[in-house]
């Protein structure tokens, strides 16, 4: 059974309906991206996880028992809006939203501490957020979040706001979270970051799972047969085995071919071995952000119609 | 801790920790200090600043003339009637060293009337000044020409100031009340509920808009109910506002002690007595006000606290909690501070009318208006408060009470539900519309 487990959950508002029918498996120890353009309902899951809303019909399973109020302390939730109370202290502050969590004061304190000198924030601990830059208050919100060692963690966005280093940083923290056991649910539009961290995604639109599965079995059902081709020599189509695609503008000397239907990729390639001088080839995935575009573009034409 | 414990700590500190919460108690005392001594300033000034006014008093009696005294503003100089007989001209001829000039004609006996002439401004402290002298004065001529002997003793003798004293049958036989001082007790209890929760009110609203606006708010219920975020905020607040009253009781303590030992006074709270001690050759007006003090004393105490006590912090945490979670819902379904006055206002004005119906009542404390708006839940933590020191029907008061404390428990409730989907609400301003709706 799944740590944490979505059933068949619906919401509805006064007019329409946010969640409909969403079930999702997110497994202990994994990264789970929660993906969807703006208004799919990611953030209403989100919060249904949280329980800051109450679902209207179908459960969520924690460790295999139905969540309770009790189970928010072992949440650690960053929202995509998020802040901070400006005139508070920073180390307060920390302190004060561990032990809303339940830890008690003596945790708070040194948990706030051994997260404030990990991330070189020591000399801040009684200065108030509002000195910090936005960066640092970043890190702080993120303190904030992880300072109960929740073993279920929920990132709505975590990299927006963050520079490039931060980001990196964040990152690193997240991963580490991971390996230490964390179970992470992790929901963005950067789909370069869902590809590095993510192993499993479900994709929402307009309140419905339209694509959910492993990153690489998505990639896999997702490709279009493509084949980068490296070889000196210009290569002429074959229409009985395939169609020359343009170059991709990034990487002009790969020749990219498209397999006609049916055609296997050792077929292809032993033909144009045969004929041309080639010094390798890869099988070209579609990248996560294709995949996206691609599917809520033609989920929402299906819609239309 | 537990959580409600926490958030309340957390609201508490954050509104007493700043530098504005302790600028704001000891500045409010001295701001009302500044508004009573400032007129009294200026007024001082004002007249300290201007010249003494040179007033020349044509009597063409030849009797009152005397009556008008000299002092630091008027300088009287009294001009035989007949030696004047164009007062224009006499005027122009002093070339501007006189300001104005006074004609007690003939026949003032009988018409009771004289006039002022001037080129410049007549200042109605100057016709005020001249008329009580010669009122006095006059009145005092009438009375001596009737011929009858000591007729100024018996005239004073008959005069007389009605004490109408008002004593109350109760149960434990007769008890002597008082209206004025029960009207004061009442209007200032009514008052400190008014501004209470009109200031504290505010405060919740600004605090809720702020975790809104800040963007804290999700976070903060993430782990907790937003029904405890908001009790918190409307405990916490309200301790504050408990704080800041105790420390002005204080402040008002030490600054009465210390009054009350420089002036040396036993009727300390008496402001008359104060100002007539330091003026010599008013000991008489002092021995009379003492006896106006040991009725007002006997006013005051003979009025039974303990009840108006009791029933005033029932009312005052019923109208509170009332008041502060309409705020505070309210106040979730904003984004900014100057959006809020769509809702606020509504809310003013009813506060407003309670205040206003509190006025009423002072005249006729068991009038039909006095009795429904102390009945209203809306209106009777500031109505009954002026009807408190009167004494109450017991029933009237139960009802009161249990109508009060059922309607803030049910707008707590539905506060409470606006909150929980105001909170999350971004952008596009909630309506009316929208607030019934999350109520559902």
């Amino acid at each position: 059974m799944a740590y944490l487990d979505i059933n068949n959950v619906v919401k509805r508002y006064e007019g329409h309906t946010a969640l409909n029918g969403v079930s999702m498996q997110v497994e202990q120890g994994t990264i789970y991206g929660l993906l969807g353009p703006n208004g799919a309902g990611k953030s209403t899951l989100i919060r249904i996880i949280n329980r800051i809303l109450a679902a209207d019909e179908g459960t969520v399973t924690l460790n295999g028992k139905k969540m309770t109020d009790d189970d928010i302390a072992h949440i650690g939730y960053l929202p995509e809006e998020r802040g901070l109370y400006k005139k508070m202290k920073v180390g307060d502050h920390i302190v004060y939203l561990g032990r809303l969590k339940g830890m008690t004061k003596a945790d708070a304190v040194a948990s706030m501490h051994w997260w404030l000198d990990r991330f070189d924030l020591k000399e801040w601990e009684n200065k108030k957020v509002e000195n910090l830059s936005k960066g640092m208050q970043q890190k702080v919100q993120f303190i904030g979040t992880v300072i109960h060692r929740p073993p279920l963690l929920i990132f709505d966005e975590p990299f927006s706001g963050f520079d490039p280093v931060n980001a990196e940083q964040l990152k690193v923290e997240i991963l580490a979270l991971r390996d230490q056991g964390s179970t992470i649910l992790f929901s963005t539009h950067n789909m370069a970051s869902v590809e590095e961290v993510c192993q499993q995604i479900t994709l929402l639109n307009h309140a419905q799972v339209v694509l959910t599965g492993s990153v690489d079995e998505v990639k896999q059902q997702h490709k279009k047969n493509i084949i980068a081709v490296q070889t000196p020599d210009k290569i002429e189509a074959n229409d009985a085995l395939f169609t020359i695609l343009p170059p991709d503008p990034i990487k002009k000397n790969d020749k990219l071919i498209k397999l006609a239907a049916g055609v296997n990729v050792r077929d292809a390639i032993s033909w144009l071995n045969e004929h041309y001088l080639l010094t390798g080839f890869t099988e070209v995935l579609p990248s996560m952000n294709e995949i996206f575009i691609e599917t809520v573009k033609s989920k929402n034409a299906e819609n239309n119609e | 801790m537990n959580k409600l414990g926490l958030i309340i700590a957390r609201e508490y500190m954050s509104i007493v920790g700043r530098k504005s919460f302790i600028f704001v108690t000891l500045g409010m005392p001295l701001l009302f200090i500044l508004i009573m001594a400032v007129p009294i300033g200026l007024a001082y000034l004002n007249d300290k600043g201007s010249d003494v006014q040179q007033i020349a008093v044509i009597d063409e009696t030849g009797r009152y003339a005397a009556a008008l005294h000299s002092d630091d503003m008027y300088h009287f100089v009294a001009i035989k009637g007949d030696t004047v007989t164009n007062a224009r001209e006499f005027y122009d001829k002093a070339n501007g060293s006189l300001d104005a000039i006074v004609i007690i004609p003939h026949d003032v006996d009988s018409t009771g009337a004289v006039n002022i002439y001037s080129e410049g401004t007549i200042t109605p402290a100057m016709v005020m000044n001249i008329r009580n002298a010669l009122t006095d004065t006059i009145e005092s001529a009438h009375l001596a020409e009737m011929g009858i002997p000591n007729i100024q003793q018996m005239v004073e003798k008959a005069h007389v100031n009605v004490d109408v004293r008002s004593i109350k049958w109760s149960e434990s036989g007769e008890q002597e009340s008082s209206t004025d001082v029960a009207m004061g007790l009442g209007f200032m209890l009514s008052l400190i509920t008014y501004m209470f929760v009109l200031m504290y009110g505010a405060m919740i609203m600004n605090s809720v808009i702020e975790e809104k606006t800040n963007r804290i708010v999700e976070v903060v219920v993430s782990s907790c109910r937003p029904f405890q975020l908001m009790l918190g905020k409307i405990i916490g607040v309200g301790l504050v506002g408990l704080t800041q009253m105790a420390i002005w009781i204080v402040l008002l303590a030490i600054v009465g002690t210390v009054a009350g030992s420089v002036f040396g006074i036993s009727n300390m709270s008496s402001p008359d007595a104060i100002v007539a001690g330091t003026n010599a050759g008013a000991a008489v007006e002092a021995a009379t006000d003492a006896g106006v003090m040991d009725s007002f004393m006997r006013e005051v105490l003979s009025i039974n606290y303990v009840p108006i006590i009791l029933n005033f912090l029932l009312y005052f945490i019923g109208g509170y909690l009332l008041y502060s979670s309409l705020f505070a819902g309210l106040g979730s379904a904003v984004d900014q501070p100057s959006d809020s006055s769509q809702f606020v206002t509504p809310v003013i004005m009813i506060m407003l009318i309670a205040f206003y119906a509190g006025m009423v009542c002072m005249e006729n404390p068991t009038g039909p208006t006095a009795v429904w708006c102390s009945i209203i839940p809306f209106t009777s933590p500031v109505v009954m408060m002026v009807r408190l020191p009167f004494g109450v029907p017991t029933w009237q008061l139960i009802l009161s009470l249990a109508l009060l404390f059922g309607t803030a428990l049910a707008i707590t409730w539905l506060a409470a539900r606006i909150y929980r989907r105001g909170i999350l609400h971004y952008g596009q301003k909630a309506s009316l519309k929208d607030l019934f709706k999350w109520m559902k």
